[in-house]
């Protein structure tokens, strides 16, 4: 299975990839924790901590400086610009900054062409893409794309893009569940709803709890497992855990 | 690529005698400017959900309302800065039509426009007098059809800082989230990079980041913290940055507010602790008396 999470910046992106990808794992997934942002930022809710996530990111920018060898396949990318986290969820930093020359998969693969590439068979990948609807996914590049929206005009502008770019003009393109993130009453589901109210919509309500493990750069499922937005996440990687999208 | 960089430039806005502008990059800080007159050049960069659009656009106003002549500049293809500036998104890329494509097949500005012209005839008026010139916005599903205002819009502000007849004008940027924008120069035009970080370790791994980036570029770099509730809070900032932190935004419900109705921050909280310190910190680079992160 292949899940990608797309939404605006700060939407709440990575807290829902990293929170998916552990539960997942707990439940006995195989799972690959792909970091498609250029400024990857996963392994921080995932529960590497902050040093092992700011040195991947020095990792593939030890490209440029010749202190990484370049990788030929998107499995070896997997072994190099990798790390290991909790629950046996391995992290990947999928993308560096500056790519000139598409040349070896390291450098020159979109998170769209890694997502076709990666075999899906016997793991789940979970992707977190780039903020906004740059990193666009279509059909059979992934099964689901779970879009997270808070209940602000730009992000709601964000999501329903994404969320319409990634069902396609036909509406064949993978399944689309909205996160509506930080929701704290009536008036911010509302706004949500106007805007995506054709997808399913998963509520997630605001929770000091992700801020508070977001300030001490711990995964919000190690910080405050009991917390409502944490147990909303469980219950939605339970959810995808048990009934895998049809491939 | 910035075509046109040798061609003459037409009247602008009241200004005479163009000369065509010779490759001189820097020509802002080749100029004696009066104390507090010197125009500012800076773009605003950091994780996204920091507080970029709103600080860049609330400074772009304030500045504005200081009698400077001020052009905003919205890297981003989702662009948020004209919320934060108190106009609509625009419906389609506005620079769209002032590029064509050459017989090898890149676009380019067509014949004629250069900077200056390509800012006078498709940027937007904003309150205050602020003039804004956006990338434009990608349609939902044929991504492409914003290429042509991207390469334009690059192609633009990479003439920005040798045309002459905006060199009194201040600029302020605002790019999209990450680094990448950062790394591949889109905006030659600052000499000040505006990092806004809350007190997060994501948003202050991502600012450690630009920093670094920053260091290989001819520029001040300033941290601004935001969404900050406390001392202590700029104090773990500090310490996760590794760097000072220059001037603060107070975390504001203020602007939460203004984020879920989609309106300017300066129109509908104009006394609101956030417009305060954003002020604060407006006064801070006018008089050039912020502090800049550490240089190896």
């Amino acid at each position: 299975m292949k899940i990608a999470v797309a939404g605006k910046g700060g939407a709440g992106k990575t807290t829902v990839s990293g929170t998916i990808a552990r539960e997942l794992a707990r439940r006995g997934h195989t799972v690959l924790a792909l970091d498609a942002d250029t400024n990857p930022m996963l392994g921080i809710s995932l529960g590497v901590g902050p040093e092992e996530t700011y040195r991947l990111l020095a990792v593939r920018q030890g490209l440029d400086d010749g202190t990484v060898e370049h990788q030929e396949s998107v499995e070896a990318l997997m072994e190099a610009f990798g790390t290991d986290a909790p629950d046996g969820v391995r992290l990947v930093v999928a993308l560096r900054e500056a790519v000139a020359e598409a040349s070896c998969s390291c450098c020159g693969v979109n998170p769209p062409q890694l997502l076709r590439e990666l075999e899906a068979k016997g793991r789940t990948i979970v992707c977190d893409l780039e903020a906004g609807i740059g990193a666009i996914v279509k059909r059979g590049q992934v099964d689901l794309v779970l879009v997270v929206a808070e209940p602000s005009v730009k992000s709601i502008d964000v999501a329903r893009r994404a969320a319409g770019t990634a069902s396609g003009a036909d509406g064949d393109g993978p399944e689309v569940i909205v996160i509506a993130n930080r929701v704290r009453d009536e008036a911010d589901l509302e706004a949500i709803e106007a805007a995506l109210g054709d997808y399913e919509i998963v509520v997630v309500p605001e929770d000091p709890a992700i801020m508070q493990a977001d300030r001490e750069g711990r995964a919000p499922i190690d910080a405050d497992p009991d917390s409502p937005a944490v147990k909303v996440l469980l219950g939605l990687a339970e959810r995808l855990g048990r009934e895998p999208v049809p491939a | 690529m910035a075509a046109g960089a040798a061609k003459p430039y037409p009247q602008f806005w009241g200004t005479v005698g163009m000369r065509p502008a010779r490759r001189r990059p820097g020509v802002v800080a080749d100029v004696d400017w009066p104390p507090g007159e010197r125009p500012l050049r800076v773009v605003v960069v950091g994780k996204g959900g920091a507080g970029k659009s709103v600080i860049a656009g609330t400074m772009a106003r304030l500045l504005a309302r200081r009698g400077r002549r001020v052009l905003a500049l919205d890297t981003d293809t989702m662009p948020g800065l004209a919320l934060s500036l108190g106009i609509e998104a625009p419906a389609t890329p506005p620079l769209v039509d002032a590029v064509d494509k050459a017989p090898h097949g890149c676009w380019r500005l067509k014949k004629g426009v250069g900077p200056v012209r390509a800012v006078q005839r498709f940027s937007t008026l904003a309150p205050d007098g602020v003039r804004v010139l956006e990338v434009g916005d990608h349609p939902t599903i044929d991504v492409k059809s914003v290429t042509p205002s991207v390469q334009a819009f690059y192609q633009v502000i990479h003439g920005l800082p040798e045309a002459k007849a905006l060199q009194a004008w201040t600029m302020v940027g605002d790019h999209p989230a990450g680094p990448r924008q950062t790394v591949h120069d889109w905006a030659p035009y600052a000499d000040t990079l505006l990092i806004v970080a809350e007190p997060t370790w994501k948003s202050a791994l991502t600012a450690r980041r630009l920093a670094e980036i920053a260091r290989h570029r001819d520029a001040a770099v300033i941290v601004v913290g935001s969404k900050v509730r406390s001392a202590a809070d700029v104090e773990r900032l500090e310490r996760m940055l590794g760097e000072r932190v220059a001037a603060t935004v107070p975390a504001d419900d203020a602007v939460a507010g203004c984020d879920r109705l989609g309106v300017a921050l300066i129109d509908h909280a104009p006394s609101s602790p956030a417009v305060r310190a954003i002020d604060g910190l407006v006064e801070g680079l006018v008089q050039g008396r912020l502090a800049q992160v550490a240089t190896p």
